[in-house]
């Protein structure tokens, strides 16, 4: 069965490199579940799964990868039908609203980075009101689409030396 | 009192949150499972606690990370740690990067490769195939758009098959990951000692 990464990488079932990832059914299983504790959680501590879309995007968006980008993209418009988060993620729209600012701000600081990141950082997204399970969200969101665009990376390096 | 450590070291290293952890005399059933909390297990570090605020995510990761670092057979486990170096360097965590520092040490007990990493950082001089490891893994770490097909060469001529070289993307990017919560969440600090005044 193809997963998230399989999509994204364009690996057809049966395909060397298709095979070569289910040598690593762990991580396969995990990965996918990982995707889905992310971007579609049981309790989402509230942080919308428009929002984990949007900041999906703009990681993505940071990290000049097109394919990534499409894919939350596309998950964006399906979350958020009038496009206002898309806009602020891409668009240049001016940002008024001081929590998603904050999570905007913080998805540029984590990505670019990390290594200058302070305990402020964290004090600024509890005053714009996240809970500690939004900020604790929001930080392995941003980590993994990190992780994940160097998974992809390496996919298509593989992929294309074939 | 414990300090802020950035600089990079080969010493011991603890690590302090920036947001308070979740206590166990009030944490839920998803939180206990996710930390894999048993009656005769109750030693969890402040990582782990904090990580726990979001249990489905870390009921997930623990389990990826495992399968990534220690799976059998594919890259040998010192040089998926090396991987794991070199991203730590780059991105500038200094607790990671001294963790995996001394795990790759003790797998391979050659103490003169983290010497020279920790004294050249990833421009180090070493051995061939450590060289095309750490190359690429700095340049995934740096910029994944960057990274082409003609990037798999020098890890091939260094006798690196396709498992092998998903084992080490997958460990470059698992750090991509860790540092960023470790970087971001909290601050490395060093040990405080018994009437050691610093």
């Amino acid at each position: 069965m193809s997963d998230v990464m399989d999509t994204l990488a364009e690996l057809m079932p049966g395909s060397p490199l298709f095979e070569l990832r289910r040598q690593r059914a762990d991580v396969v299983k995990h990965l996918q579940g990982s995707d889905d504790a992310i971007f579609s959680p049981a309790d989402d501590g509230g942080l919308t799964r428009a929002e984990r879309a949007a900041a999906g995007l703009r990681v993505a968006t940071l990290l000049r990868d097109p394919e990534l980008s499409e894919h939350y993209r596309a998950r964006l418009v399906a979350l958020d039908s009038g496009g206002s988060l898309a806009k602020t993620v891409e668009g240049g729209a001016r940002i008024t609203e001081g929590r998603w600012d904050a999570v905007l701000a913080h998805v540029d600081l984590v990505t670019r980075g990390p290594g200058s990141a302070e305990r402020k950082d964290i004090d600024n997204l509890l005053a714009a009101g996240l809970s500690s399970h939004a900020v604790v969200s929001l930080s392995q969101l941003i980590a993994y689409v990190n992780f994940q665009s160097r998974v992809l990376a390496g996919l298509r390096m593989l992929k294309g030396g074939a | 009192m414990s300090r802020p450590m950035r600089d990079f070291t080969q010493g011991e290293l603890d690590w302090r949150s920036w947001l308070a952890p979740v206590d166990l005399v009030s944490a839920t059933p998803e939180q206990f499972a996710a930390l894999k909390i048993t009656p005769s297990n109750r030693t969890v570090g402040a990582y782990s606690l904090v990580l726990a605020h979001d249990p489905e995510v870390l009921e997930q990761r623990s389990p990826l990370y495992n399968g990534i670092m220690f799976g059998a057979k594919g890259l040998p486990r010192a040089e998926r740690e090396l991987g794991a170096v070199a991203a730590s360097r780059i991105n500038g965590c200094a607790y990671c990067a001294s963790v995996h520092a001394k795990r790759f040490t003790e797998l391979t007990k050659a103490p003169e490769v983290m010497a020279r990493i920790q004294a050249d950082g990833v421009s180090a001089k070493l051995h061939p195939r450590q060289k095309a490891i750490l190359d690429y893994a700095a340049k995934l770490t740096r910029d994944p758009a960057a990274i082409g097909p003609a990037d798999a060469a020098p890890l091939r001529a260094q006798g690196l098959g396709d498992l092998e070289i998903l084992d080490l993307t997958h460990a470059v990017a698992m750090f991509a990951w860790a540092n960023r919560l470790m970087q971001t969440l909290g601050e490395a600090t060093t040990p405080a000692r018994e009437g050691n005044p610093l």
